[in-house]
């Protein structure tokens, strides 16, 4: 899996998660920004992998997706999620035990 | 559309994706010789079908209904798509920012001046009910309390009717004004320098006003797709060095 640094908007490293989240995309989607916003405003710790920054990163979405690589994609804890609402995203973490 | 017809239509387009990968999953299977690695494939779409049978169990079956609220809501993600490169730069910081007096949805006029003594942001995009926006004021939507904290108010601005925004606003479940730049069509938006004549709407524009109608932020998306980064509108918040952000920063 391709890692990139655990980043906060504020300035402080998140806690490794037991459960691993992680969000593809990039900073002018609003899509992304309102996923990476949901996590934090919820407590969740995730990693954010740029794919403007990490374009190697776009393989391994394409593998996992079927072929797309859509943002945001995010990977919770064994599900991935193309480009989920906010609706599948809370059902998701649920699943997972992270809210 | 009847309401039998949106239904078979509702029903056609919600698992359209799945179907299109299954169709290509089952038209992969004769091109690939027995082996293990078909066998992880084989194995990796049973998990598939499990998940999606654990998904199914925990929501009510989508089937049972006809369209609804979420589902127009969701419309941008198959609307045409909307992309060219920005035109225009903005008015540079520092620019007193022009006024301007627009209808909101429920027919009440604004004018930038009524909120003289706090931020204001004002957010220049294309069309209601087009891909892009949708999520854009969504973002602001949920972090509202984000510009609250900073004592900043927030302004949606674009050339469509009231009725269209006050219809957009209620299906997306957005609260702050949306202001009809209407008529005289994008006048508001050409006082900006944001106005693209060739296709009748702005740019996706953001402008961060101080207390004293002075522009502090500006910004153009270089693609109509591109939205804003929202950290960085909260930074060019932060950065004002206003008196009432200050006081209500310390009150909190």
């Amino acid at each position: 899996m391709i890692r990139a640094s655990s980043w906060s908007p504020y300035g402080r490293r998140v806690t490794p998660p037991g459960i691993p989240v992680v969000v593809y995309g990039t900073r002018w989607c609003a899509a992304t920004q309102q996923v990476r916003r949901q996590l934090e405003r919820l407590g969740v710790p995730y990693e954010y992998v740029d794919l403007d920054q990490h374009p190697e990163a776009v393989n391994q979405l394409r593998w996992w997706t079927g072929g797309s690589a859509s943002h945001p994609t995010v990977y919770i804890g064994g599900e991935v999620l193309v480009e989920p609402n906010s609706r599948e995203l809370n059902w998701a973490l649920a699943r997972s035990g992270l809210r | 559309m009847s309401h039998n017809a949106a239904r078979d239509a509702d029903r056609e387009a919600y698992p359209r994706r799945l179907h299109e990968l299954e169709q290509r999953f089952g038209s992969l299977f004769n091109q690939i010789n027995d082996s293990p690695q078909k066998e992880a494939f084989s194995v990796l779409h049973g998990m598939m079908q499990e998940l999606w049978r654990h998904v199914r169990h925990s929501s009510s079956p989508l089937s049972e209904r006809g369209l609804d609220i979420a589902d127009i809501s969701e419309l941008y993600r198959h609307a045409p798509k909307m992309e060219s490169e920005a035109r225009h730069s903005p008015l540079p910081p520092g620019t007193p920012a022009p006024v301007f007096a627009l209808k909101d949805a429920s027919g009440q006029v604004v004018r930038l001046g009524d909120y003289r003594g706090q931020p204001t942001v004002l957010v220049f995009y294309p069309l209601d009910w087009s891909p892009g926006c949708s999520q854009q004021l969504d973002l602001y939507q949920q972090e509202l309390d984000e510009f609250e904290r900073r004592h900043a108010r927030i302004l949606g601005i674009s050339v469509d009717s009231l009725y269209s925004h006050g219809a957009w606003a209620a299906v997306r479940g957005i609260e702050f004004p949306l202001l009809a730049d209407f008529h005289p069509k994008g006048e508001a938006a050409r006082r900006y320098q944001v106005y693209r004549d060739e296709d009748g709407f702005s740019e996706r524009a953001l402008y961060v006003v101080d207390g004293d109608g002075i522009i502090r932020y500006s910004h153009v998306s270089p693609f109509l797709h591109h939205v804003p980064d929202v950290y960085e509108l909260f930074a060019a918040l932060d950065a004002l060095p206003s008196k009432t952000s200050e006081t209500a920063r310390v009150a909190s």
